[in-house]
Parts: C-alpha cells; structure tokens; sequence
C-alpha cells in the first residue's frame, strides 16, 4: 500500500515559484505543468460526506477537470474521477469507485457546492539520479489564503517522500498542516462544516421562565423553516421538504404540548397556520417516499413482474411535480409569508415582565417535568391497551402520542443528565419504528390501491395494473410484519429499566 | 484482473517492447496496470527506470515471504506500476523447482493483486522452461512476437504443440508480427502466407522501426516521448485488437 500523502502550509509570504526554485537547491525537480484552476468543494447540505470523514472537490481547470473524494483523516485519495461537470445525485454519476463510495453515505441528498477558490496550480516531479520520478508534488497558490503543498508518495518510493517532507520541515521550515483547505474557505465565508444538522440542540437552563424558554425553541424550529425554505421551493432534493416538515410539527407539538405558556390568542392562531402549513406539505412528501421506495417495491416483486410496473413511477413523477409547482406556489404566496413573518416578529419580541399565561412564569424544568411525565404516562395508558384486536386507529393514536413524548424529550433534553435522557430517546425510536412502520405500509396500501384505481381509468395496460394488485399484497404482508412486532417493541420499550429512568429524571418526588 | 503474458521461445522478437507500450496503453485507458519484469535482463525495469532491484531476490520472491504488492514501483505513468526485475531471475527456474506444484507458484503470488490491478502483463524470459509452464498456468492471453521469418513460423508451431499437449485449454494464444520490415520481400512474402494458413494471427503489424529503437535513449514507452507515428498506432492497433478480445 503507497503512503499517504503529507501536506504542508508555506508561510505569507512565499509563493509558488520562490518555494520551488528554494526546493531545486536541494533536489533536482521539474515543473511539469501550471494551471489556473477552480477548486470547489462539494458536500450534501447536512454534511454527510464529511461526517462520514470525506471531502469531495472539483479541480476545474481549462485542461482538465477532476473530482476527488479524499480520506478526511489522512488525505488519502479514496476516489478520482476526470468529469466535465458534477452531477446532482449519486446515481447520476459514471459507475465506479467514487459512485460506489457516495452513494451509501449521501443516499437521496443531492450534492451541493460549498465553496470555491481559485488557484494556480503548479504540479512537481521530483527525480532521482536515474531521473526517475520518486515524488509529484502539488503547490497551490491561493490568492487570499497561504499557499499549500502536498507531497504525493509514489508506490515504492516512501524513502523519498520521507526525505523530501524533511527538507520541507527542517531545511526550510515548512510547517505541516491538515489535508484540507476547506475550513480556511468556509471561514471565508462565514460558515464552518457541520453548520446544518436537522437534529435539534437548544441549550436551556433549568430556571429559564417557561415562556422564555419556549421561545426559545421556536426561535430553533422557525430558524430550520428559513433554512430549508428556498430549496424545499426548488425542490433541490427530497429532503429540504422533510426538514422543513419536520421543523412544522415540532412546531405544532410544541403549541400544543409547552401548554399554557405563550398568550392563547398567539398560540391558536399559529397553531392553525402551522397546521395549515402541515397540511399544504403532505402530498408532496408523500409522493416523495412512494417514488424513494421505488426501487424498493420495484425489488418486491417477482422477477417477471419488475418491468410491468414501469408505467407506476412516470405516474408518480407527474403526480408529484404538479404536487411540488402547487406546494412551491404556496410558498411563495404573501399568505405564508406574511403569517411566517408575524411569527418571527412575535419570537423577536421582549418578553413582558410578567407572563400573562399560567405557566409563563414557572421554571421550563418544572415544566418540562410535567409535561414529559403526564405524556409518558398517556403512552404506557394506551400501549397497555392495545391487543391483537385493537383497530388499527387506536395504533395510529399510540403513534401520535410517541411522537409528542419524543418531541418534549428533544426539546428539554439540555435540562437532563445526557446519557440518561439520550438512552430513552433512543428506546422511544426503537418503538416508534415500529409504529412508524405499520403506518406507512398502511397508507402505501391504500395509496397504491387508489393509484391503480386512477390509473385504470388512464388505459394503463393491464400486467402494469397485476403487477401494482402484487405490490398492495405486498405491503399488506410488511404492514401485518410490523404489527405482529409490536408487542416485543413496546414490552421493549416499558421494561424496568426505561420505567425506572423516567420515574427518575420526569417525577423524582423524593 | 486479467494476466497477459508476452512471450516467444525465441529471443530479441520485441516481447519487452511489446508488454512496455501496451501496458502504458492500458494505463492511459484507465486500467490499473501492472508489468511484472520476469526477464533477469530486466529491459522493461529499464524503459521504466526502476532499478533492476528485488528485496530477497527469486528466492524470497517465490517463497511468498513477502507480499509482491510491498516490491512493487510506480512508474511515472498514472495507473502503471512495475514490479522489477532482479538478476537472480536468471535461478527462477532452480528455484522454482524446489517448491511443490511448481507450475503452479506464479498464479499463487500473483491472487493478491487482484484486487489491485485490472491488467498484469507479464514480460517473459526466452525458452520453454519451468518457469515458462507456470507462466502459462498464470495466464490467460499469450501474446507471442514474432519476426516474420521462416524459422519463426517453427516456433510458433512447436509453441501450439506445446499448448495442445499440455491441455493448456485456459490459455488463449495471440501470435502477431513483430519487427516487420516491409521492404524486405521475404517479409512481405512470409507475412501473407503465414496469414494465411495462420487465420489466428492478429491483423496488427508492429513495424521495425527506429522510433520503436529509441525507447533505449528514451527510457520510457514509446507513447511517452511520440504522440503519432506509424509505430504509435500499430502499437494502438493491437491494443484494440486485445481489448477487442478482453470485453
């Protein structure tokens, strides 16, 4: 296995050519190429390749342009590929190394640029006596940040690089330094990497007033509204519209749950916009998951059934772009915008001295306390009553309450001790999972159904029809698999530990 | 990974110059190429300029006690790395020998790499040998040279025969001229009636040609220092037939 390459930043100062001709007093090199050329780094809008410890970037230059996924750890190359322009989404991409390694870790996120910098380029071979090249180098100089070098080893050559990064950092007092430039060109900007994540994290204090603190987790959730706001309208990729989603029913929760804390006129009459505003998302995301499970109820099927089914995805695609022109028109709308506009007003307001509703001036822990406890409580209730008889509303409901618990658990989770509160949130998922599950195989169903039914009336050809009659079967079976689960989920869920820790953290009357 | 091994019982044919160019095609076509110089001589080490050098020599070499992967060079071509020759090849065949299942040895060593490499092509001794069968065992294209003179038509024979006697049913032999002078009439003339009666011969003609020659000056393939010339493409030419063969 070749070494991996090393990097280094030259001081202010030195550029390129000074650097190299410094270099050629030591050892016999020869430029080989200079080049202006474009560097942009690309990443998902949550970070996914970077969380994953990669770093995609594009040198574009007149000559040619590349695409590498490098090892953010090391700076090894993990992938290369010579591309003309960059693709939206993995699946796009020439099959091959890069596309293999993207695709797990970005899934349906699309592949969005973070940051250029334009540099020239200048590319080193560095020769023994034979004038055999043991070592490239590539120097970038950058016009706003120091210039950079990285020693690329070749196999069998590691002596040289060794040597080489020694006159580097003793002879000429180089300082070596991390593989990427991509911090130093996102502070350009103001940003730095992981400055999006649709996890929530509100730091609140104990005795924070309980309507100061609830505006304080809005102020979180309208500012992930804002954020996914624009590409949820260009429909840039799937999952701006579930964040924004997602960000509405948090919302909607907390209207409902963080009771009696924001003055009641505010709270019904947002309470209706957000619901309003849950309501105009929901076709469109529902499209989305049935064209995301494509591939997957495609799989379902038969061998012989899979290219029937074909005529389904065009269906969908059409439903779900009318569905996208009609949701992003709304957005667009001064309806939304003035309502969404008064909300922030409202969130930016100081607070009276005195809240005027009953739990405005309590602490948010003794709040929180109460809230988390009686909803936990309202879960063991109806878990407790669900049999293998139960009608499925009553599972819906169940669904319903977990996902407020698990809400009010997000939002307050700063009050608690980490570990503690972080494991029964990770056990409410586990539980939801299967609730989540059963209802979503649900609806497919019964979308699926209906999309037949439509599609009948389209003189969608038969076998297409049979084929969707065996996708319905199927997600009858998923939907009973999940039900047939749900007792172990919740047994699971309610053992004496979780009890003990709730009773512990949400009604420690001792 | 495919293993293509360029070889003739017959010496100073064009093996080396013909496993240096191709390989440096495949590279350039984006295979990641491995030339493993197997020639004591170690001309190909030299077109590449990697010292003629193995750690532990032949010995250590076939033994498996170190992995070829860690004795491999890059040359200063992307994609193309050579694994060099060493002057103990010239024992290859005694060493060899003291190993069980002989034959078998280099297709062993070579597993490993699989994962590395798209294309191997071995640069292969003269003479049929030990070293030669287990060359053949770890192949699956033979790609033999040969000048088109009479006494070359008799080592391609004697080479078929060997194939056929040995049940060597996995290795697929390529024979193409090598070093053809086309002012020569004997070689115009031999060039056609081997044609025929040889219908597996490749059409490809790799002329003898100065610039061919000048890789010695050059030290690096002939793709390296000339971008055009009659040379270039029939080297081209016969990479296409091979990849022809390898889709």
């Amino acid at each position: 296995m070749t070494a991996t390459p090393l990097y280094f930043e030259l001081p202010a100062n030195l550029t390129a050519k000074k650097f190299i001709a410094k270099l050629n007093k030591q050892i016999d090199l020869q430029i080989t190429a200079q080049q202006y050329s474009i560097k942009t780094f690309y990443d998902s809008f949550d970070w996914r390749l970077y969380n994953a410890n990669r770093i995609c970037e594009f040198n574009h230059s007149q000559h040619v342009s590349q695409l590498n996924l490098i090892d953010r750890t090391n700076g090894q190359l993990i992938a290369s590929e010579k591309l003309e322009h960059i693709s939206s989404f993995s699946q796009q991409f020439p099959a091959g190394l890069f596309r293999d390694n993207i695709s797990p870790v970005l899934e349906m996120r699309a592949l969005l640029p973070l940051s250029q910098l334009p540099h020239e380029s200048y590319l080193v071979n560095i020769f023994n006596k034979d004038k055999k090249t043991v070592l490239r180098l590539v120097i970038d100089e950058y016009e706003f940040l120091n210039n950079r070098v990285q020693l690329i080893p070749l196999k069998g050559y590691e002596k040289a690089h060794i040597k080489v990064a020694n006159i580097l950092q003793n002879t000429l007092n180089i300082k070596p330094s991390i593989c990427t430039v991509l911090n130093e060109a996102l502070k350009q900007q103001g940003r730095k990497p992981k400055d999006y994540s649709s996890k929530l994290s509100i730091k609140l204090k104990p005795d924070m007033r309980a309507d100061k603190a609830s505006k304080l987790i809005y102020k979180h959730l309208l500012q992930a509204i804002q954020i996914n706001e624009a590409d949820t309208i260009a429909d840039t990729d799937t999952e701006f519209l579930h964040d924004f989603r997602v960000a509405v029913r948090r919302t909607r929760a907390g209207l409902s749950q963080i009771k009696n804390t924001l003055p009641s006129d505010i709270v019904s009459k947002n309470a209706e916009f957000f619901a309003w505003l849950g309501q105009i998302t929901g076709p469109t995301r529902d499209l989305d998951v049935y064209l995301l499970s494509y591939q997957h109820y495609k799989q379902s099927l038969p061998l012989t059934l899979r290219d029937d089914i074909e005529p389904l995805y065009t269906f969908l695609k059409q439903k779900q772009d009318q569905a996208q022109k009609d949701l992003s028109e709304k957005l667009k709308s001064p309806n939304y915008n003035k309502k969404l506009l008064a909300w922030e007003q409202y969130l930016n307001e100081s607070l009276p001295k005195k809240g005027k509703a009953g739990h405005a001036n309590q602490t948010i822990k003794e709040l929180a306390d109460i809230r988390i406890w009686k909803v936990y409580q309202r879960v063991l209730k109806e878990g407790g009553k669900i049999t293998a008889q139960s009608p499925a509303e009553a599972l819906h409901d169940l669904r319903k309450t977990c996902k407020k618990l698990r809400y009010l658990l997000e939002f307050f989770q700063s009050l608690y001790p980490q570990n503690q509160i972080k494991n029964l949130i990770k056990a409410l998922k586990g539980f939801q999972a299967v609730l989540g599950d059963f209802q979503d195989y649900e609806i497919q169903e019964l979308s699926i159904k209906a999309f037949s039914e439509e599609m009948m009336q389209n003189q969608t050809p038969s076998k297409t029809l049979l084929a969707m009659g065996v996708l319905v079967q199927y997600l009858d079976s998923m939907k009973c698999n999940a039900r047939n689960h749900f007792a172990e989920q919740f047994g699971l869920f309610v053992q004496a530990k979780n009890k003990s820790t709730f009773k512990q953290l949400f009604n420690n009357k001792a | 990974m495919t293993v293509i091994a360029t070889y003739n019982i017959k010496g100073g044919v064009g093996k080396t110059s013909t496993a240096v160019n191709l390989a440096f095609l495949a590279a350039q076509n984006n295979y990641k190429t491995l030339v493993w110089d197997l020639d004591p001589q170690g001309a190909s080490s030299y077109y590449f300029r990697v010292k003629p050098k193995v750690k532990g020599g032949s010995k250590e070499l076939i033994a498996g006690a170190r992995e070829l992967d860690g004795l491999i060079k890059a040359t200063d071509f992307e994609n193309l790395d050579l694994l060099p020759a060493d002057f103990s090849f010239r024992n290859l065949d005694l060493v060899l020998d003291e190993r069980k299942k002989p034959t078998r040895r280099l297709k062993k060593l070579l597993a490993p790499l699989t994962k590395e490499y798209d294309i191997i092509f071995l640069d292969c001794p003269p003479n049929i040998s030990l070293l030669s069968e287990a060359i053949f065992e770890a192949s699956e294209l033979l790609l033999s040279p040969i000048i088109p003179t009479t006494l070359s038509l008799r080592t391609l024979e004697q080479l078929k025969k060997y194939i056929k006697d040995n049940k060597l049913k996995h290795l697929q032999l390529l024979p193409f001229f090598s070093m053809a002078d086309r002012r020569k009439k004997m070689h115009r003339d031999i060039i056609e009636t081997l044609a025929e009666q040889h219908p597996d011969i490749l059409q490809s003609i790799i002329p003898y040609a100065s610039d061919i020659e000048r890789m010695g000056w050059e030290r690096m393939p002939l793709g390296g220092y000339m971008k055009k010339s009659r040379s270039v493409e029939a080297y081209q030419s016969l990479w296409n037939e091979i990849l022809d063969l390898l889709k």
